[in-house]
């Protein structure tokens, strides 16, 4: 392999990593919350991506209102999951919650199997045309997608650092209890981490439709999978640790691919996830619990 | 007398704080101690020290000479350490009878397929834990509660079966977690009587974390009070409630 | 009064006939079906592979409360050991002469050999998954259960050699599994799960799923508990696979994907985790309701998760919570019951008979 060509595999990981590390970021938010794993989060892009879908082949809107749309239809899903599935759920068992949150992902999918049918909807790329960099092609697709994460990232940092919103949020991770005590709204502030990790959800699933063009029923199973693997592996809760997660995970499945070896990179990615949880569970940047007794 | 447990000089440190430091106990066969304290003294952390929950920083645990440096909760019970919890934590959705049975897993000896194939020492074993953990009961007066499942049985009776569960195996030393905690006045004296019937019937040392001063200076030979992490005193009942650092740093503060 | 109690060898006899009595049954019911009959022995036969699958993850979902998502993993294991074993034999040929006799040891050494199997990947995945808990035990099985499946759809490109014959199928397995081999593979595996459980084994488990520390208190190896409930599970997932391979005759990996798992799992959560009765009624009615009604297959799966989730929301233990059958218990209440009706002037009597 020519070193320009592991250049440009290297841009192609990263591409699709901020991508996995835009989803890490909600499934982190959420876990550092309310302590689970929101399964429904993967299939939420999946409905943002046929929202840019609709909205651009079929409804020819201009693409910066196809993105809004997404943005905003995702958010709405994920409060609405969030206020229908998981409020009431809030002080049963986490099985429970685990389980309901199977049970919603799989009824998005199985609902957008029957409300948008089973086969791929391929659509015209959003953004053509590439650039050179000394001997590397690299599209402008990849630059906008990695970019916008970044920019994402820091904006997100912020808030959750320097706003009021942000310290209730990291408030209610840290004790709930306690929160509630210090007058802080659990409904407003958990409904809040929901959109703003749906919100990045539909970010997302734009910049996904970018890459690939195209959007199926289960498209977000595995998207959200490889993400939560991600987070997982960052260190869940993490920002930071969301964000080194996403770009691990794809620069590896990219670097599979270019060893030529691209129907193992699932088996590659679930590998890693496996070392990683035996020997550091709490990731690269997260934080160690125990029961007390 | 030979004593059962013995603590040397056991510490440890979480976070650099220091939860515990320089405790010493001993406590010997037939004997009750109980270990007194304000709130967040670090008794239960004791406990835990004990029971090889936590790792302690610095010191040694000897149980009948035998240090248990090392050792995991389940070795540890193994040994002869049996205990009860602050907040009690019974197998709840399994059978009164069953909670005690389990406690006998170590001491039956057929294996997985001899329960698969239902062979003779499946039905052996299990007839004669049956018959013991109906006597353990009997002891206590529970055995008309054998089939009920025990997150249903009242508060009293939890707590008492937890107290079973743990005799049931065949502990040197019992550790109760603040026994008679949320009971009433004739609820705490109905388990006085039970801890006393436990060391005269069972000859085992028993350690009990309490903040009913009743029960303590009721049926305790020797106390030791916490504070802070640290040991402040020493003694019999007696002399506990008459050390003037003890009034001060406990008991005078509670009478205010 | 004195209550009736059941010896255990007629708890025994009473359960040995009625499931003879269920055997003819069935039997009865596909032979005088006429043509129907094939398709009924069908569903039969996938009820019962069902029904195999949801008790095992029965065992580690509601005994040891854990959440393993990777069930179709092993039923997948199981599946290719049995058929690449029943391939290797001359049990086709045996088939197709009519010697059905001459298969049973072949069939017992499939099924055998496919527990085994299934069982050392549940090791192998178990002692290192049990460590943690929870969500991540999920997604860490979860993990596991894919990477079975890539590499049992690429592996032939490593060994250089047709073994599981990749995404294209392994096919041709010989059809081994009829209505009497489902049927008593099906009993064996339930009576195996009933007598783990009701064992010092089935206790400690038991106590694991309550409460973990105390558990290790009264000395209970966790460990060991664990690892192997989760082995167990595993095997009698691996016989259910060995079962499913020689009733379809040909085996593809995408057929146990994740899908596959959560399918199993749903089962398990409708019929009420750590209830045996609740996985097999709730394996019984998902198997045969989306077959006798047809056109309602396309909203099968939607369905599945609209149960789920409201079941979770309204009646999170399931439809038979942790209540478990016993034939022996219901007959001794209905005994009581009309005894006490007989003698219900004899009300002065409130002494509970100890059982002993």
């Amino acid at each position: 392999m020519t070193f320009s060509l592991l250049i440009a595999q290297l841009i192609n990981g990263l591409q699709t990593g901020s991508v996995y590390a835009l989803v890490a970021l909600g499934y982190s938010m959420v876990y550092g919350i309310i302590k689970l794993l929101n399964f429904a989060h993967g299939d939420i892009i999946m409905v943002g991506a046929y929202m840019v879908y609709y909205a651009i082949a079929s409804f020819a809107l201009p693409p910066v209102v196809a993105i809004i749309l997404a943005i905003g239809v995702s958010t709405l899903l994920g409060v609405t999951v969030e206020k229908v599935a998981y409020t009431p759920l809030r002080s049963a068992p986490r099985l429970s919650l685990l389980i309901t949150a199977i049970g919603v992902s799989f009824l998005l999918e199985n609902g957008a199997q029957l409300v948008f049918g089973a086969d791929q909807k391929s659509m015209d790329p959003l953004i053509t045309g590439s650039v050179m960099f000394g001997r590397v092609n690299v599209s402008y697709t990849a630059i906008v997608t990695i970019v916008v994460s970044l920019i994402i990232m820091v904006l997100l940092w912020f808030v959750v650092n320097k706003t009021k919103a942000g310290k209730a949020m990291r408030a209610v991770s840290e004790d709930m209890g306690a929160a509630q005590l210090m007058g802080i709204s659990l409904n407003r502030t958990i409904s809040m981490t929901f959109a703003i990790g749906s919100a990045l959800a539909g970010i997302g699933s734009v910049l996904y439709l970018a890459a690939y063009t195209q959007a199926s029923p289960t498209m977000g199973s595995m998207l959200g999978i490889k993400a939560f693997v991600a987070a997982v592996l960052g260190g869940i809760g993490s920002i930071p640790g969301a964000m080194i997660g996403g770009f691990t995970i794809g620069v590896l499945e990219a670097l599979v691919a270019a060893a030529g070896f691209s129907m193992w990179k699932d088996a590659a990615v679930f590998l890693v996830l496996i070392i990683v949880l035996l020997f550091k569970p709490t990731g690269f940047l997260g934080k160690k619990m125990q029961e007390k007794v | 007398m030979s004593n059962v447990l013995k603590c040397e000089h056991l510490r440890v440190v979480f976070g650099g704080l220091a939860a515990v430091s320089d405790f010493n106990i001993e406590v010997n066969e037939n004997e009750i101690v109980g270990l007194i304290g304000p709130n967040g003294a670090g008794k239960t952390t004791v406990f835990n020290l004990l029971t090889g929950v936590y790792t302690p920083t610095s010191g040694v645990i000897t149980l009948c000479e035998k240090d248990l440096a090392g050792m995991s909760t389940v070795a540890r019970n193994h040994e002869g350490i049996a205990r009860t919890f602050q907040n009690i934590r019974l197998f709840k959705d399994m059978s009164v009878l069953d909670n005690v049975m389990n406690s006998f897993n170590t001491r039956m000896h057929y294996s997985i397929a001899e329960s698969l194939l239902r062979l003779p020492r499946y039905w052996k074993e299990e007839k004669a834990a049956k018959k013991r953990a109906f006597d353990l009961l009997q002891v206590f007066n529970m055995q008309d509660m054998a089939d009920e499942i025990a997150g249903n049985l009242p508060y009293g009776s939890q707590r008492r079966l937890e107290i079973i569960r743990a005799l049931a195996t065949n502990p040197k030393l019992l550790l109760l977690d603040e026994p008679a905690a949320g009971m009433n006045p004739a609820e705490t004296e109905n388990l006085m009587e039970t801890i006393g019937k436990i060391r005269d019937s069972f000859h085992i040392a028993i350690l009990l974390i309490e903040h009913d001063m009743s029960l303590v200076m009721g049926i305790c030979e020797k106390i030791t009070v916490l504070n802070f992490g640290e040991v402040i005193a020493q003694g019999t009942p007696e002399e506990i409630q008459k050390n003037p650092v003890v009034i001060e740093a406990y008991l005078g503060k509670r009478r205010d | 009064m004195k209550k009736t109690k059941l010896s255990t060898p007629v708890r025994y006899t009473i359960n040995t006939v009625l499931t003879i009595i269920l055997w003819a049954l069935l039997t009865l019911f596909v032979s005088s079906s006429g043509l129907k009959g094939e398709y009924y022995r069908g569903i039969l036969i996938t009820i019962g592979i069902n029904i195999i699958l949801a008790t095992s993850l029965n065992v580690v979902c509601g005994y040891l409360g854990q959440l393993p998502l990777g069930h179709a993993g092993f039923m997948a294991v199981g599946a290719y050991a049995g058929a690449i074993f029943m391939k290797s034999t001359p049990a086709a040929t045996l088939l197709r002469a009519g010697n059905h006799a001459a298969v049973i040891p072949y069939i017992i050494i499939a099924v055998l050999v496919s527990a085994v199997v299934a069982g050392i990947f549940g090791l192998l995945i178990g002692i290192p998954a049990l460590r943690l808990k929870g969500d991540y035990l999920a997604i860490i099985t979860l993990g596991f259960g894919e990477i079975i499946r890539v590499v049992l759809t690429n592996i032939d490109s490593v060994l250089g050699f047709k073994f599981t014959y990749g995404a294209s199928g392994l096919a041709r397995i010989p059809k081994f599994t009829s209505l009497n081999v489902i049927f008593v593979f099906t009993v064996i595996c339930l009576f195996l799960i009933h007598v783990f459980m009701k064992s010092r084994h089935g206790r400690a488990v038991l106590s694991i799923r309550d409460n973990e520390i105390a558990a290790e208190s009264v000395g209970i190896n966790t460990t060991f508990y664990k690892t192997a409930a989760f082995v167990f599970s595993a095997m009698l997932a691996g016989v259910a696979g060995c079962l499913y391979a020689g009733y379809i005759g040909s085996l593809y990996p995408s057929t146990f994907k994740f899908m596959k798992s959560i399918e199993i799992l749903v089962m398990v959560v409708l019929g009420g985790m750590g209830s045996m009765l609740g996985s097999v009624i709730s394996a019984i009615v998902l198997t045969a309701l989306p077959e006798l009604l047809r056109s309602f297959s396309d909203y099968r799966m939607v369905v599945y998760s609209l149960a789920l989730v409201l079941m979770m929301l309204f009646r999170p233990k399931g439809l038979m919570g942790t209540y478990d059958f016993s034939m022996g218990n219901t007959i001794e209440k209905i005994i009581n019951r009309i005894r006490g009706g007989r003698s219900k002037a004899d009300t002065a009597e409130t002494g509970k008979e100890v059982k002993g």
